[in-house]
């Protein structure tokens, strides 16, 4: 009965041309850039290493060893080893984790902040627009470094009590292990840094969107406002947030080991580029490599997120695109 | 205009008021005792000295009334004093000497940005999809993906110990000194993809304009096309972001101040930060975030004056 009401109104005789996709032909476009390609390969070994380095890691990269201190490279150390004696392949493999996991999570937390909070600012405009709007322009007026290193500094005594008390509730041991603790205040503080650029986008492209001739055409067509979020409002507001997100995470790893850096971030003995950057440094004249290879290894993991960002951004922006 | 403006200028005050009551709250319920601080992790003191001490900083009062009190002293232009022991403990003084060391690195920075960068965005665009392009836009990447923790270290490692043309340039001594001459270099690179990346987008997008296309078909000359009607719609957003470019590079210079030992007023943000100096985090974090602020105002007013759609919204 359906089908045959189907076919007697003959909408599908219309499709004839296969209709392509924003995200399809944004797709094709990517994998036609090198650039972006070679960025996506360097992206998948990272985030590889990440997920798979504690099996992977020739060497537990907490033994020290003292006596082969900032060895160079062997048989047994493939990349040498630190000031203590550890084995720098595995210490970077596992600072990957520590990078990819930051970044990731943090671009999760973030972007659920802030695409509600935009969305919410767009949509319902007048008060909670307003009230949105000048926390955003608050946390913007911070110089956004020492914005995460005071919230990661502030908010680990409250954290720290705030999870021992769940521990007892719960009985669940890893939430007293210093390297979780870390991590969390660590995603805490720079998701709290990061949410307000993509409220403002998404707040930015809805209320731009409202105005569009289309919408308007469709409103004045009757048709269900929430029809119109999801139909046009959601996918066009997406692109720039998946833009937003991808040209992001370069930054958000550069930050992680900002903080690391200065010891604000991961703590030692955990592994992070930052903090083995940081260690190395006073002897960069002796011990060149301890510095580079940490420094080059974080280089080539932003390089590789940066590239693939710029190219889902080309491939996203329609107006640029060559003709 | 004038609306527009006072409008934006009165929004200053309580962003700045948010900024400094939250700024407030984190250092004071940030871990670790003013005083413990001061003398040390072996701290172990009579309480009764403890207590008078706490009454002599002002410490034993509740939050609000200390958050009162500063900001009416802040209003009286007085920062109040570093906790850290040592002959200058008046932040105003320490900022007095610090601030133009950052603001001369990020200004002769900003200037060579912007003299390097924004030609750089328009040979781009003119030559989008060639090879001019892909090597400016993706070196511009490459380098802002080197972090200055790296950079730093490479580029010591590259004029110290290989080429071998300069000692190692640690603190300041003036901006026209060798010393200089690796910090300004980093914030170049660092700094190249934003102007970049913006002019090329920009001038991309006013070559397309049906205007330019109009220009072109009535058969003006190509210098006249370009000067009179590329040029100056591009610059506009350049130049006026390239006003908070400025501010991020006189904010930004954290590391390189403390990787080279300037006596900078980032760096001194960051010394407070590692020895928790909360009188001295509180006065650059507030600094820093009126420079940001006031940037940020240029920058709309710019837009404001330059564009007129932007006034009406």
């Amino acid at each position: 009965m359906s089908e045959q009401a189907a076919s007697t109104s003959g909408i599908e005789d219309f499709e004839f041309v296969k209709q392509r996709s924003l995200w399809a032909d944004a797709l094709e476009r990517l994998i036609r850039n090198r650039t972006a390609m070679f960025g996506l390969l360097i992206c998948t070994v990272i985030i590889f290493i990440a997920i798979f380095g504690s099996v992977l890691a020739p060497k537990d990269y907490l033994r020290t060893n003292i006596s082969n201190i900032a060895g160079g490279p062997s048989t047994e150390n493939w990349l040498g080893t630190d000031l203590v004696g550890r084995d720098v392949l595995s210490r970077l493999m596992h600072a990957a984790r520590t990078a990819v996991f930051a970044a990731g999570i943090t671009v999760v937390l973030g972007n659920i902040i802030g695409i509600t909070a935009g969305a919410l600012a767009g949509y319902m405009r007048g008060l909670v627009d307003d009230l949105i709007m000048r926390i955003t322009d608050i946390l913007f007026s911070f110089p956004d470094f020492l914005f995460a290193a005071f919230l990661s500094a502030s908010l680990r005594t409250p954290v720290v009590k705030m999870l021992g008390q769940l521990k007892q509730k719960t009985g669940w041991e890893f939430l007293e292990q210093t390297i979780f603790l870390d991590y969390m205040i660590l995603f805490g503080a720079l998701a709290m840094v990061n949410w307000s650029g993509t409220a403002r986008l998404v707040r930015g492209q809805i209320l731009s969107l409202r105005e569009q001739d289309f919408v308007r055409a469709e409103i004045a067509l009757g048709m269900p406002t929430t029809l119109i979020i999801r139909k046009h409002l959601i996918p066009n507001s997406i692109a720039p947030v998946v833009v937003g997100i991808s040209s992001g995470i370069g930054g958000i790893l550069l930050l992680e080991s900002s903080l690391s850096f200065l010891g604000l971030g991961i703590q030692p003995p955990a592994a992070s580029w930052g903090d083995m950057i940081n260690t190395a440094l006073p002897l960069w004249r002796q011990f060149p490599w301890l510095v580079l290879l940490p420094g080059g290894t974080l280089a080539i993991a932003v390089f590789g997120f940066n590239y693939l960002g710029d190219g889902i951004n080309d491939a996203l922006n329609p107006r640029q695109i060559q003709r | 205009m004038l609306t527009f403006t006072i409008r934006r200028v009165l929004l200053f005050v309580p962003v700045l008021f948010a900024v400094l009551f939250i700024t407030f709250t984190l250092g004071f319920y940030a871990p670790g005792d003013p005083l413990e601080i001061q003398f040390g992790q072996d701290f172990d003191p009579d309480p009764v000295i403890l207590a008078r001490l706490r009454a002599l900083y002002g410490l034993d009062r509740p939050f609000y009334v200390q958050f009162g009190d500063y900001v009416w002293k802040l209003l009286h232009g007085d920062m109040g004093k570093s906790i850290k022991p040592g002959p200058k403990r008046e932040i105003w003084d320490k900022i007095k000497g610090a601030f133009p060391i950052s603001a001369q690195l990020g200004a002769a920075a900003g200037v060579l940005l912007v003299l390097i960068a924004i030609p750089l965005g328009v040979i781009a665009a003119a030559r989008q999809n060639t090879w001019v392009d892909y090597v400016i836009v993706t070196g511009a990447i490459a380098a802002s993906s080197i972090h200055v923790i790296v950079l730093a270290p490479g580029l010591m490692v590259l004029f110290v110990l290989v080429l071998g043309i300069m000692d190692v340039p640690v603190g300041w001594e003036g901006l026209f000194s060798t010393n200089a001459i690796i910090p300004v270099m980093i914030l170049v690179i660092t700094g190249m993809l934003g102007p970049v990346r913006l002019t090329r987008a920009s001038v991309l997008e006013i070559i397309r304009q049906n205007y330019v296309r109009t220009a072109r078909a009535k058969g003006l000359i190509e210098r006249k096309v370009v000067t009179r009607h590329m040029i100056k719609n591009a610059l506009t957003p350049v130049l006026t972001q390239t006003g908070l470019t400025l501010a991020g590079l006189i904010t930004g210079t954290f590391f390189v101040e403390r990787i080279f030992a300037i006596p900078g007023f980032a760096g001194m943000g960051i010394a407070a930060f590692q020895s928790r100096d909360y009188p001295v985090i509180l006065a650059t974090t507030m600094i820093g975030a009126t420079i940001i602020i006031i940037a940020n105002l240029l920058v709309d007013l710019g837009y404001g004056m330059m564009d007129p759609r932007v006034r009406i919204s």
